[in-house]
This record gives C-alpha cells, sequence and structure tokens, in this order.
C-alpha cells in the first residue's frame, strides 16, 4: 500500500498474527449460536459471560503487543485527540433514530494511518466514550471488538483515489454500519428475548432454522437502526469525506510518521566559536 | 549549559536550511531571549535545544548540540525530559490530563520519581507560582495566563537545568502575558534556572535579560549583550526605538532607563505634536443603543451604547470578560442580544433581523480564532466561496481584497498552513468581499509579532480611509495607540470611556503606550509622532 | 471523632465495581422477584447516597429507564411472539392470531396468552433490569479516570489514548460551539443538514488534528516513552507467553465448534490460554517504567464494599444454609414467593456501602462547562 508516508502504527508480522487469531476469537465470541455444537453450554447465560471475559483478555492481548512494537508520542496523540471526537461525537448521534456519527471518522482514519490504527482507534474510541458516559459493561467488549474491525478493515482497502475511493469507503461504511448491528444483536440475542418466544435463541436447532430466528429478531428489533447508521455512515463519507480525507492526509504528511531524523556530526575539533562565545561585530549606528 | 557548535538545520524537502552554521553558548543561570520575524527559525532554534529538532521534526542536523552534557543525537527529547522542560505556545494543547494537580505530576510520573517525591514537589511548584488555589480545577476552566503557569509549572517539577519557552504569550491578552513573564523573570532570580525565551513583547522582559540572540532571517543567528543587539536588531520595543531615534547610549531597555534619559528630550520636543489635531469622522455607520446580553444569571453586557463612524477606527479596551466580545457579537447581529437597538447602514436596517447573509453586508466581523471561518482545502477556493456567498453586488472580489491586504498569498495552499497574520487577511478579505460598512475585528493581533501589527495598522487605516467604520476590540495598548483614532473603554458590561485615543492614553497610567509613560507630560503617543516632531524643529548641533 | 479513612474522598473505583459485580453475580443467580427488588433497593439506596456531581455520575436514570425499556420488550415479546396454542397456565387474553406468509415457519404471532409466560418474561426481565442497574451503579459510584489508573502497565499506551481522549473531549465541544457560531458570520445560516455538518466538521477536525501534533511534542518532550527497562530477552518471553496464550485460546473455541474433541481438552485449552496471556501481560508491564501520583488509598472502608458484594455472590451461589428451590422459584402453579432468609440477609450486607463508605468530596473547582454539555447533549 503506497500512501506516500508511513503509517501511523506500524503493524509486525507477529502483530498480524495475533490480530487474526484475535479476530478467529471474536468470531467465535459473536457467532457462536450458529456454529456451537449442541449441548457445549448449560445455559444461555453461560457463554456471554464467558465470551464477555474472552474478549477483555484477548483485546488486552491485541492492544498490548501493538503497543509492544511502538506506539510513539504522535501516534498516541492522534489516537487520543481521534477517539476525543469520536466520544464527542457519540451522544450527538446517540439520541435520534440510528444516527451514528461514529463510523465514518473510524472508516477514513482507519484508511489514511493504516491498519494497526484503525484497530487501535476502533478499541480507544468506544473505551473513551464510555468513561465518558458511563456506559462501561460487559457489551464493551463486543462494542471495542466490533469498532476495532471496522477500522482494521478500511485500513486494508484496496489503494483506489478520488471518486472510486470515496464510493468504496461509503459502501464499505455501509457495510460496516450493517454488520456491526448484525453483530452487536447476536451478542445479546441469546439471553435477550424470553426463551419460550418463536424468535429466540433455542439451542441445539441446524443452523438454517436458528438463522432464521435470528433474522427476524433482528429485523424486529433493529434493523431500523441499522439501515440509520449505515446510511448516515454513507452519506456523511460521501459529503464530508473528501474534505475530511484530505485533512487527515495533511494531518499525516505534517505529522512526518517514523521521521527520517539524521545527525553529522562536525567536522574537526570543537571550534573556538562555541567554546568562547563572542557576539558578532556590533557596529554602532550613530543617529 | 547549552552549546551549538557550527550547527546547521535543513528539513526534509527544504532547499535552504533553517539554520546555518549557528554557534553559540547560553550559560548556567541566564536568562537568553531569542528574538528574529515569525519564520526566522526561532521555533528550530529552540527545538533543536531538547532534541526535538529534528528527532520529532524529521530532517538533517550538522554539528552538535550539547545539553547539560548530553549530545542531543544520541539523547531524543523524552531522554532531555529531566534536564530540559518546554514550554510550548498554546498550553491547553499540550495538557494531557485535566486537572493542574494531575498535570503538575505528569513529567514526574513519566520520569518515574518516587511518590514522596513528587508529592513535596508538586506543592512546591503550586506555591512557587502561586497556583495553590487552583491545584483541583480543570485546566480548561482556567484563564490563559493561568494555564501557561500551569504548564511552566508542569515543567519545572521535573527539576530542569534548562527551561525553555517557545513564545509563551503568543496566545495571550497582555495581562495574562504580563502574569506569566513576570512568573519566569522571578524563576530566573529565585531558582537560578537557565531560561531560553523566544518572545514578541519585548518590552517586558528585555530589562532582565542577560543575553540576547538574535535571528535575522538568513538562518545566521548572532549572540551577545541586549543593549548591543538591540542596536542590530530591527524588532524593538517602542521605548528602545525612542532610545535609537534620540541617540541615547546605552540604549535604555525599560520605560525607567528611558526615563532618566528624557528631560533633554522632552525640552526638545514642541508642547504639542505636530497635526495632531484628528481629522473629522464621518457619519454615523452603526448607532447601537441600550445593548443588553446576559447568559444565564450572567450579565455580559449592560445597557451599552456605540456609534461608530465612517472613516474612523474606533479601539474597543477593556479587562477580560468586560464584555467586548459580547457587544461586537450583538452588534453584528449573530451572537445573542437580550435588549437595545441596532441601526446599522444607510437605511438603519437592524441587522440580528435580516439573517445572517443580509448582516455580513451591513457589519463584517473577525472573530478571536479567525480559522474558525476557514473549511476549504486551498486559499483559492475559499476566496471564490466568498464572492460567492457575498452576491455580485459587491465592488471587489476577495482576490484583489486579499492581494491589497496581504500580497503574494499563494492561492494553492492550504488555509491552515498560513501564518496567523496571513490568515487574518485572509478572513479580513473574505468579510470585506461583502462589503460591509462596518467591519469589526476581536482581538486580532494575537500571535502577530511587530511587523505584523505594523501591517495590520496600515490596514486598519487603509479601510478608514477607503470610507469604512473600523472597531477594534484589543488589549494591545501600543496597537490601540498605533491604529486607532477613538478608544472606548468598557467594564463590567458598561461603557465607562469614549472619547479621542490621544485623550484616553494619555489620561490613565495603565493604558498608556510606553512612549507617552517616557514623555510625560507631552502628549506623545508613538515613536512617528515624535520623529515628525523632531524633523519640525531644528535638532542641536 | 471522624477516623482518617472515612474523611470525604472517593472510594477506590476497583472496590465499586468488585461490589457491584458481586451483585450483579447475585442477580443472575435468582428469579426470585423478592430478591430481585431488594437488590434493586439496595443500588438505589447507595447510588443515592454516594454519587457525585461528575458528569459520569449523572448516567443512573438513564440506566433505570433501560431497565425499565428491558422489562417492556420482553415482556411485549412473549405477548406477540406467542409459544403457540398449546400455551399451558391461567390464560389471560387471546389475541388474534396473524397469518404469516410461509417463510415465517415456526414464528406465530397473536393467539392466547397465560398469565406465566407473561410473569415469567417479567421476572427475567427484571433479573435483566437488575444486572443492568449493577452496571449502571458501578459506572455512576466509580471515578472512570482514576480506574484508567489501575490498568495493568501492559495496557499503558491505551491508559494514556483514553486519558487524552477523555481531557480533549470536552475541549472539543467547546470547539465545535465555537465554530458553528462562527459559520453565521460567513452569512451560513441553518441550512441542510449536511451541509452545515461539514462547515462546522472541517474546522473542527483540522483543529483536533493540530491540536494533536501540539500534544505530540509536548508529551515527547516531557519524557512519555522513555527507555523501557525489558530486556530483549524478557520481551520475547513475553510475546512468547501471549502468542502461545492466544493459541491456547484459540484451540479452546475450536473444541466448542467440533464436537468429536473430548470436553475437558478444550476447557483445558480456555485455562491455559487466560493463564499465558495473563502472565504475558504481567510481564510485558514491565515494559514501561512509571511512578503513580497520589495513588488511591485502600483502606478497610475498600475492604468491607469489595467483600460485601464478593459474600453476597458466594452467598447465592453456594446454596448452603437455605432450600436452593427459593432463589428460583416456580410458576406452576401461581403463588405468592417466599423470601430466604441467608440470601436476603446477604444482599442486605451490601448495603453497607451506603453507611461505611466515606462521603464523596465536595468538588472544588467550578462545573465542567463542556463536559455538562456533553452530558446534556447524550439525554
Amino acid at each position: 500500500m503506497n500512501r506516500g508516508f508511513l503509517a501511523a502504527i506500524s503493524v509486525r508480522r507477529r502483530s498480524v498474527l495475533t490480530i487474526a487469531m484475535a479476530s478467529f476469537i471474536g468470531l467465535i465470541a459473536f457467532g457462536w449460536p450458529f456454529a456451537v455444537a449442541p449441548g457445549t453450554f448449560s445455559s444461555t447465560q453461560t457463554p456471554p459471560l464467558m465470551f464477555g471475559v474472552l474478549l477483555i483478555l484477548v483485546l488486552a492481548v491485541v492492544f498490548a503487543e501493538i503497543a509492544d512494537g511502538g506506539i510513539d508520542a504522535k501516534a498516541i496523540a492522534m489516537l487520543g485527540v481521534l477517539s476525543a471526537i469520536n466520544a464527542a461525537l457519540r451522544p450527538l448521534g446517540g439520541g435520534t433514530a440510528g444516527v451514528e456519527t461514529v463510523f465514518f471518522l473510524l472508516v477514513l482514519a482507519g484508511r489514511v494511518f493504516g491498519p494497526g490504527f484503525g484497530f487501535a482507534l476502533g478499541c480507544t474510541s468506544v473505551f473513551a466514550s464510555a468513561l465518558l458516559t458511563g456506559g462501561v459493561g460487559p457489551w464493551l467488549a463486543y462494542q471495542m471488538f466490533g469498532c476495532a474491525w471496522i477500522g482494521m478493515l478500511a485500513g486494508l482497502l484496496p489503494p483506489l483515489r478520488g471518486k472510486a475511493e470515496i464510493a468504496m469507503l461509503a459502501l464499505f461504511g455501509a457495510a460496516g454500519g450493517y454488520l456491526f448491528g448484525f453483530l452487536l444483536n447476536l451478542s445479546f440475542w441469546p439471553f435477550s428475548v424470553d426463551p419460550a418466544s418463536s424468535i429466540a435463541y433455542q439451542p441445539g436447532l441446524p443452523l438454517a432454522a436458528q438463522l432464521h430466528r435470528y433474522l427476524l429478531f433482528d429485523a424486529a428489533t433493529s434493523l431500523g437502526w441499522d439501515t440509520g447508521r449505515a446510511v448516515t455512515t454513507a452519506l456523511a463519507v460521501v459529503i464530508i469525506g473528501p474534505p475530511a480525507l484530505a485533512a487527515f492526509r495533511r494531518a499525516a504528511r505534517r505529522a512526518n510518521f517514523q521521521p527520517a531524523a539524521s545527525f553529522q556530526p562536525p567536522p574537526g575539533p570543537r571550534s573556538p566559536a562555541a567554546a568562547e562565545v563572542r557576539p558578532r561585530e556590533v557596529t554602532t549606528p550613530g543617529l | 549549559m547549552i552549546e551549538f557548535d557550527r550547527v546547521s538545520v535543513r528539513y526534509q524537502g527544504a532547499t535552504a536550511p533553517v539554520l546555518a552554521d549557528v554557534s553559540l553558548r547560553i550559560d548556567e543561570g541566564e536568562l537568553c531571549l531569542v528574538i528574529g520575524h515569525t519564520g526566522s527559525g526561532k521555533s528550530t532554534l529552540l527545538g533543536a535545544i531538547n532534541g526535538l529538532v529534528p528527532h520529532f521534526t524529521g530532517g538533517t542536523l550538522s554539528g552538535r548540540v550539547v545539553v547539560a552534557g548530553r549530545d542531543t543525537s544520541a539523547f531524543p527529547p523524552r531522554e532531555l525530559a529531566d534536564v530540559v522542560g518546554l514550554v510550548g505556545q498554546d498550553p491547553l494543547a499540550g495538557f494531557v490530563t485535566d486537572t493542574v494537580e494531575e498535570e503538575l505530576a505528569y513529567t514526574m510520573e513519566q520520569l518515574a520519581i518516587d511518590p514522596a517525591a513528587m508529592r513535596a514537589r508538586c506543592e512546591e511548584t503550586l506555591d512557587l507560582l502561586g497556583l495553590a488555589d487552583l491545584r483541583h480545577r480543570e485546566l480548561r476552566t482556567l484563564s490563559g495566563g493561568q494555564q501557561q503557569k500551569v504548564a511552566i509549572g508542569a515543567a519545572l517539577t521535573a527539576h530542569p537545568s534548562v527551561l525553555v519557552l517557545d513564545e509563551p504569550t503568543s496566545a495571550l491578552d497582555p495581562t495574562s502575558a504580563e502574569d506569566v513573564l513576570a512568573a519566569v523573570t522571578r524563576l530566573v532570580h529565585d531558582l537560578g534556572i537557565t531560561v531560553v525565551l523566544a518572545e514578541h513583547r519585548l518590552e517586558r522582559v528585555l530589562y532582565c535579560a542577560d543575553k540576547i540572540v538574535y535571528l535575522p532571517g538568513d538562518g545566521s543567528a548572532a549572540a551577545g549583550d541586549p543593549a548591543a543587539m538591540m542596536e542590530l536588531a530591527t524588532i524593538c520595543p517602542p521605548v528602545v526605538e525612542l532610545g535609537k531615534l534620540a541617540g541615547w547610549q546605552p540604549l535604555p531597555l525599560s520605560v525607567r532607563d528611558a526615563r532618566r534619559c528624557a528631560p533633554e528630550l522632552r525640552a526638545r520636543l514642541p508642547a504639542r505634536p505636530p497635526g495632531a489635531a484628528a481629522p473629522p469622522p464621518g457619519q454615523v455607520a452603526l448607532a447601537a443603543k441600550g445593548i443588553v446580553v446576559r447568559y444565564g444569571p450572567l450579565v455580559a453586557v449592560a445597557g451599552a451604547a456605540l456609534a461608530l463612524h465612517r472613516a474612523e477606527v474606533t479601539a474597543l479596551m477593556g479587562r477580560n470578560g468586560s464584555g467586548k466580545s459580547s457587544l461586537l457579537w450583538a452588534i453584528q447581529g449573530s451572537g445573542r442580544r437580550d435588549g437595545g437597538t441596532v441601526h446599522a447602514g444607510s437605511e438603519g436596517a437592524d441587522p440580528a433581523a435580516l439573517g445572517p447573509a443580509a448582516a455580513r453586508r451591513l457589519v463584517g466581523l473577525v472573530p478571536q480564532t479567525p480559522a474558525d471561518l476557514l473549511y476549504l482545502d486551498t486559499v483559492g477556493a475559499e476566496l471564490a466561496q466568498a464572492d460567492k456567498d457575498a452576491g455580485r453586488q459587491a465592488g471587489r472580489s476577495a482576490a484583489d481584497l486579499l492581494d491589497a491586504l496581504a500580497p503574494g498569498i499563494s492561492r494553492g495552499g492550504h488555509p491552515r498552513d498560513l501564518s496567523a497574520g496571513q490568515q487574518l487577511a485572509l478572513v479580513l478579505a473574505i468579510q470585506l468581499a461583502a462589503a460591509p460598512a462596518v467591519i469589526a475585528l476581536d482581538e486580532p493581533t494575537r500571535g502577530l509579532d511587530y511587523q505584523a501589527k505594523a501591517a495590520l495598522t496600515r490596514l486598519l487605516a487603509d479601510l478608514a480611509a477607503d470610507g469604512h467604520a473600523v472597531v477594534v476590540a484589543t488589549h494591545d495598548v501600543e496597537f490601540a495607540t498605533a491604529a486607532c483614532q477613538r478608544v472606548v473603554v468598557m467594564a463590567e458590561g458598561e461603557i465607562v470611556t469614549d472619547d479621542q485615543a490621544a485623550t484616553v492614553l494619555t489620561a490613565s497610567p495603565t493604558f498608556a503606550p510606553q512612549v507617552a509613560k517616557v514623555l510625560a507630560p507631552l502628549p506623545y503617543l508613538t515613536v512617528p509622532q515624535v520623529a515628525a516632531a523632531l524633523c519640525a524643529v531644528p535638532g542641536p548641533a | 471523632m471522624t477516623p482518617r479513612a472515612r474523611l470525604p474522598r472517593a472510594l477506590h473505583p476497583v472496590a465499586w465495581w468488585c461490589w457491584a459485580l458481586g451483585l450483579a453475580t447475585a442477580a443472575s443467580r435468582t428469579s426470585n422477584p423478592l430478591l430481585l427488588v431488594l437488590i434493586a433497593a439496595v443500588l438505589g439506596l447507595t447510588v443515592t447516597l454516594r454519587r457525585t456531581q461528575a458528569p459520569w455520575a449523572r448516567g443512573y436514570r438513564y440506566y433505570l429507564l433501560m431497565a425499565a425499556v428491558v422489562i417492556g420488550i420482553r415482556i411485549a415479546f412473549s405477548v406477540v411472539f406467542t409459544s403457540g396454542p398449546e400455551a399451558a397456565g391461567a390464560i389471560w387474553l387471546h389475541l388474534p392470531v396473524v397469518r404469516v406468509p410461509s417463510w415465517f415457519t415456526g414464528v406465530r404471532i397473536g393467539g392466547p396468552v397465560s398469565a406465566q409466560a407473561v410473569l415469567s418474561a417479567a421476572i427475567d426481565g427484571a433479573r435483566l433490569a437488575c444486572l443492568l442497574c449493577c452496571i449502571g451503579a458501578a459506572n455512576t459510584l466509580a471515578n472512570p479516570k482514576r480506574a484508567l489508573r489501575v490498568l495493568p502497565g501492559a495496557l499503558y499506551e491505551l491508559g494514556v489514548a483514553v486519558t487524552v481522549a477523555l481531557s480533549v473531549a470536552p475541549q472539543l465541544v467547546e470547539s465545535v460551539q465555537r465554530v458553528r457560531r462562527a459559520r453565521r458570520l460567513r452569512g451560513h445560516g441553518t441550512g441542510r443538514r449536511f451541509a452545515v455538518l461539514k462547515g462546522i466538521a472541517i474546522p473542527v477536525l483540522h483543529d483536533a488534528l493540530e491540536r494533536s501534533l501540539l500534544l505530540a511534542a509536548a508529551m515527547d518532550a516531557r519524557g512519555y516513552g522513555r527507555t523501557c527497562a525489558a530486556t530483549a530477552a524478557s520481551r520475547r518471553v513475553t510475546a512468547g507467553c501471549l502468542l502461545a496464550g492466544l493459541t491456547c485460546l484459540c484451540f479452546g473455541c475450536y473444541e466448542l465448534l467440533d464436537p468429536t474433541v473430548p470436553r475437558g481438552l478444550g476447557a483445558g485449552g480456555f485455562a491455559a490460554g487466560a493463564a499465558l496471556c495473563v502472565a504475558g501481560l504481567v510481564l510485558g508491564g514491565r515494559r514501561v517504567t512509571r511512578s503513580r501520583y497520589r495513588p488511591d488509598p485502600w483502606e478497610w472502608p475498600e475492604w468491607v464494599v469489595a467483600g460485601s458484594g464478593l459474600a453476597c455472590a458466594v452467598a447465592l451461589s453456594l446454596n448452603v444454609g437455605y432450600n436452593p428451590a427459593a432463589l428460583n422459584p416456580v410458576l406452576y402453579p401461581l403463588h405468592w414467593p417466599t423470601l430466604p432468609a441467608v440470601p436476603a440477609a446477604a444482599i442486605l450486607v451490601t448495603a453497607l456501602a451506603a453507611a461505611i463508605t466515606p462521603p464523596a468530596a465536595e468538588p472544588l473547582s467550578r462545573p465542567a462547562v463542556g463536559a455538562q454539555a456533553m452530558a446534556e447533549a447524550s439525554t
């Protein structure tokens, strides 16, 4: 990916492996109602709890791994400030139907600053906004994972430019909005509906029937909401995307991540001028 | 303490080096003042002291910088944090935490200082800078001066041997700036710490500087004794310019020194400056009566009346929170107004009743942070948008106006890359494209150096000559003296004084410019006035 | 005389979280409405007595609202998406059956609604609502900025980024208000929503990005990221632990999918993986050497609060000293549930938190304007 400058957070091969394994665990944590062999869990209360704890641990490991590769002051300040924007934007959209303001910034920042940064930004944005609004809870790990994926995938999109880039990002934003809603719903579906209800999770059903029940649940609870999120994200990318991308690229250029600094020691011994400083000849101007 | 040995700095992609073959030494306990115009390499020189240049910025540094025995090529900035403390222009942007006490402790936490020692150092620093009452306050809620003092304190808690301050007062109003500079000079005297200070408010620090480094702008640097360097420098406070004009030796660096040299000059000067009679102001362009602005229980403007005349520049002065900004926003029509009437333009319309697009054709306002109005990618796009917004009934295009205000700004450049002065000119051009009769500027001198202020002064005079009514909210006495014909002083939302500039500025000791202080009781305000008077009378042989 | 530990101060955030999670565990163990009401009462009392005026402490009523919504949704779903004509128990009402398309197989809308179905949905909802309120209470009572300080060293960067975000966010809210006001000066009123957004978002974004560069320079100059004490060898061990841990966890997950793998192996994978990951995180923490300014004290009130929460969780999990059936009373036939003595006492003990904790310190600063605006915007 030739961006003309280095990514804000470099992702080493080891980090890629870590993220891949974490993503596998994350997929299971979200998708267990479809994937888990019947009879694995005694109660539908167990898996969300177990996976909630597991996801926190896995996220901690991924973040520690990325940080060990080096997040310098520039990247950390950028992370902090962009998370602040997201955290400040989130309450603005949270109240009105499905307007989700976090995604578009996440997509654009991931795009410009690279997948490692996108992943980290997804985590810190959700965490900061949860702390700010008192929204820390078991759902946090799921939200962090969802956003981290979106940010990371945005950084991995093909290197298009111009209108094609905006179209791609808008589509990706909309798809991401749906996917996020789909996954997040999935995380609380098993225990949020009365088990007797016909759209509830029922352990042991074949995949197709289970999926059918879930899609109905998803449609009944949050389809409108997710559509709102997808539409606002796509619209925001189309309208604010070009100048915002330009702003990000300008910032990346100015920040000069991992700068090439070089030193040339002075030739010969210490100069007398440094040893004994004399002001230059000062001529006293007459009036 | 600090040694530059044949240092040159060249940034990536730049054709010319910012610093070229600079050799200088700053000794322990010195207060070293770095002066030079915007873009002359002051920030690069300061950044090189703690290694930010080139470790953080990129680029090539040839030569050697040694601070307290550490060569910056081997020590990046974070490893120099215990010997060099750095304070930037905008304190709020550099804060990591959000309360005073946590911010003071942050550097120490990074240095892994023992908790008991940290506690003791924090308390010391709170007392040293007089911040004890603010210790639990949120940084955001402090005034600019208090914030800058916290930033200085946060650097001091690490007990550095060098404190580097890069224009610490450029974003502050004069009152806060004086507060900060007083704190800095006290540190030099009380702690014996080495201070390197880049500053354009020279009048407040010049008298206690031990050394001046002058950057003429070609990459070279000259260092030496303050009085000698002032002879060389093209940036001087009015008191030094007066000294140069009068040929005083050694050059006086403070009002007190100058006053002792002045009797002879006062004797030579005529009792009134020649041509002092101000031209009569034009007709009233805006009349505001009984303006009230309140935010909840807080009354910002309490029934102020203001008349602005064509062809006249009016200064709106007063301390922070006296209601200057609120009054400007209220008469422009975009801000809150809870009472009173405004009649603007030839038809006497009320801008607030017209909607934003029409209001700006009556009154154009340049806010405190002009960049808030800029949202496009290039200067050219901003200018084109301005013409579109103005509609085509206006006379001059924004591009013409910009070239008249500040020639040579590239159309393809990013508006955010402009200097503070150029940004101001751009926003002013955008506002002038709508051809308003009244133009209002809120604190325009923030971040401007002497040259940019002089340019702004000329610019406002031209606007007034074109028949605009200009009003400037400012704290800057020297600027108001040079630029304004009338001064309105506000306090607690009311207008206290409204009179000719010469009368107001010579009457009060707080508002008097340096020249007036030196030459009192003669009613001279500026160096050019004195120069003109000296030309008119034959000098002694 | 007030003992030192009870002088007005903020209780250690970890103590509040232990307490709240203990109560949440207790709530998840029972479907006895009397016990659930008791838990809700303890939460309400403690939050009322011990919350501060900080922005994060104003959110409890939203949790209450959300709790009510959860109960409502559960009841509504159980009524609308009924389990079918074979519904047992006392039938309250018959809803008209809606004919559904064929691809809706297995889903029934409408039909008979029994009292038991509604009650069971309501009680299940109440249990979830109780869990929500526990989390809400922890969020309200624990200071999040203080909680960040107990993050392990390996997550130091995460903590810094979030700390920065928390201090910059209110400034950005102010910056948005400033830019929004300034827009009128260019003659742009409140036009189309997105056009307005562009004129506001771009200057604020530029502002923020420029701020981040200044902040980075300041952080670098102030010693952020100084050389780590960890050796290359210890870093390799850390990385090895983390990778091995993740691999074990992956194996554990795989076991869930493949029923042919013996159960014990998967559980072992999870246990070993978690242990290795934790070890890696602890080792990784050595990367960062830094000290803490005025760390939060952990004194006897903290022990009591955290201990009471844990004790409550243990009492409701062990099923000792009372009839376990009393925790989950049956709905057939309908009858008034009994209140088991030991669990009730265990829940009441957690109410100690409202009584023995030090009162919240009076804030000396004037209320945070931006944060207030944010809290209001979030309503």
